[in-house]
């Protein structure tokens, strides 16, 4: 070999092994490394049966089974734009890049899914590759997905396919360059997709096993309350430390007591996942709150018991941007406590104190009541102002409560001024949002 | 899904059959007869269907009926029989306050509600307990009015 030859090895090699190393420090470590202990091939795993359903529906049908696993999966609030058929696509995700759209998922054989073979159901699932061979972006979760069973995946697809199919075509993508080469997803796939199939682990209960099978492969929790790295891709070495997603912030939800779920009772987390509201919490609205109605509110009990023990087992991590603790009950009178911003004060008062009460105690029903929220205590004020705009419904089993949305009847200035007024009344730490906040926060929800 | 529900309204208990969901209002209105209390706008930001439960303003057209199952309702139909209602009452007709009079059930409750809690409001407090009650024939100046005499017992 040449000397020119050698240099130019050379630098090939160590651009290959820089450009490793650099994926390599990127995507770090895998959503379950936390857990530490053996991992067993599922098929080697005695214990217990961390995939598929509950046991009651263990005698069911595979389309009862793939439904129940779709819920759990929580397909649907992705594949439907609002007012459309269920499954027939056209949801915008606005990307600060552009804006890509869900597809349909019926069984329709031109616009939907009907020509797939098992095979391309678990490609596109659990590998991120379409029919014909295109590349999906990975606003389709297939990271998490990846680590159901080939037996879920299609129970999954045993479902869809059993309903109507619908022909609806997604309005294309909009994405700018570089965003809209999708061949480099395959790279993106290589280095950040883990692509292997759930591994129990042995150190731990049957039910951790299943929480993890359910948090991770199926919910996809991290998807949203876990930050993004250079990349894009899940930072895992931040585990659910919450993140923006859609212009909402998913909150904390490690075991940090200050500001992550460590100081929520078992039955909190219970009735904030199967109700949508834990008192002196809140309640879930926005892309939560249609979690709850869509996913966590059809699960069995046990499989929310099994979510809740594997949460208990992430490791804390901070929120330095949230208060250590949230604020107490606000007086209740409207001259005491915080009075900074009147236009605030106004429109609360004409608005919002019928029902959330001067004191953040709401006299209409708990679901309502601000003090002790994370959404109030957020110094952003991200969620109180999405929750303005949009507004929210919670459904119960005793029927729904919602409030209504305030974004056509207020300016984004309005909104600003409420925002701010509430949070420091009834948080810790009053937003200082402006109206250009409040359009860029409209501009980022999906629809 | 209908299922019995009891409520204490006006001092009475009244046993029948709704949804959990149904809005009180509904019920009020539909199912007890009680066609005092007004429906406005039907997402709690005008005020006309103000009620009290335990004593407290709330809008009755967002809250469902299961919610207040072992509290007390008061409607217009009663709360002259509270002091601070008769009072209101009373003002209400020496001022002339009442134009075409749709919101003005909702606005006596609301004033009923603010006057057993703050005595003699100033006008902050009136501003942070009527501004969401909204009056289209615009009696606003006579209902602040009318506040301030029932507080102060005067006449006009």
């Amino acid at each position: 070999m040449s000397g020119k030859m050698r240099i130019l090895t050379s630098v090939v090699v160590i651009g290959v092994v820089a450009a490793g190393l650099g994926a390599w420090i990127i995507r770090g470590p895998g959503p379950l490394d936390f857990a530490g202990g053996t991992k067993v091939a599922l098929a080697d795993y005695r214990a217990g049966k961390p995939t598929g359903v509950p046991a009651k529906l263990e005698k069911a049908s595979l389309v009862e089974r793939g439904e129940y696993l779709a819920k759990a999966a929580d397909c649907m609030v992705c594949h439907t734009k609002p007012g459309e058929k269920d499954y027939s696509g056209g949801l915008a995700f606005k990307l600060p890049f552009g804006t890509l759209y869900s597809t349909n998922i019926t069984p329709d054989k031109d616009t939907g899914i009907g020509n797939y073979s098992d095979q391309d159901f678990l490609n596109a699932v659990q590998h991120g590759k379409r029919r014909d061979g295109a590349r999906l972006y990975p606003a389709m979760p297939y990271t998490s997905y990846t680590f159901m069973t080939d037996e879920d995946v299609l129970a999954v697809k045993a479902y869809l396919f059993s309903l109507p199919a619908v022909r609806a075509k997604a309005p294309d993508n909009t994405l700018s360059f570089p965003f809209n080469q999708r061949w480099a997803m395959i790279v993106w796939s290589a280095v950040f997709n883990p692509d292997t199939r759930f591994a129990p682990d042995t150190s731990k209960s049957p039910e951790w096993n299943r929480g993890a099978y359910l948090a991770e492969a199926l919910a996809h929790c991290g998807e949203c309350h876990t930050p993004r790295n250079l990349g894009l891709a899940l930072d895992n070495r931040k585990k659910f430390a919450g993140a923006i997603t859609a212009g909402w912030r998913a909150f904390n939800i490690s075991s940090d007591k200050a500001t992550g779920l460590g100081n929520w009772s078992d039955q909190d987390l219970i009735s904030y996942l199967s109700l949508g509201h834990a008192p002196g919490h809140g309640s879930a609205s926005g892309p939560m709150g249609e979690a709850v109605d869509r996913s966590f509110s059809q699960f069995a009990p046990e499989d929310i018991r099994a979510i809740v023990a594997y949460l208990r087992s992430v490791p804390p991590q901070p929120s330095p941007e949230l208060p250590a603790t949230t604020a107490p009950v606000a007086p209740a009178s409207h001259k005491e406590g915080i009075t900074a911003d009147a236009r605030g004060k106004m429109l609360f008062a004409g608005a919002c104190a019928s029902c959330h009460g001067w004191s953040g105690e709401s006299p209409v029903s708990p679901m309502a009541t601000l003090t002790g929220t994370w959404a109030v205590n957020d110094p952003a004020a991200t969620n109180v102002a999405q929750i303005v705009i949009s507004g929210t419904k919670r459904h119960t089993p005793d029927g729904a409560l919602s409030m209504p949305a305030f974004g056509e009847a207020y300016t984004d200035d309005e909104i600003a001024a409420v925002a701010n007024y509430v949070t420091a009344r009834f948080g810790t730490k009053g937003s200082k949002l402006t109206a250009k906040d409040v359009a860029g926060l409209r501009q980022q929800t999906a629809e | 899904m209908h299922m019995a529900t009891t409520l204490t309204v006006n001092g009475e208990q009244k046993t029948f059959d709704a949804p959990p969901d149904m809005p009180l209002l509904w019920v009020l209105r539909d199912i007890l007869g009680m066609t005092g209390t007004k429906f406005g706008c039907g997402i709690a930001q005008c005020g006309a269907c103000t009620v009290h439960v335990d004593g407290k303003a709330v809008r009755s057209c967002v809250l469902p009926v299961s919610a207040v199952s072992n509290r007390t309702v008061t409607t217009i139909e009663h709360v002259g029989s509270t002091p601070a209602g008769a009072k209101v009452q009373k003002a209400w007709l020496e001022a002339e306050v009442i134009q075409c009079g749709y919101c003005q059930s909702g606005q006596i409750m609301a004033a009923a509600a603010l006057l057993a809690t703050t005595p003699n409001p100033d006008d902050s407090d009136i501003d942070a307990a009527m501004a969401g009650n909204i009056c289209r024939c615009g009696t606003y100046v006579r209902i602040r009015e009318a506040i301030k005499q029932a507080a102060n017992g005067r006449q006009s």
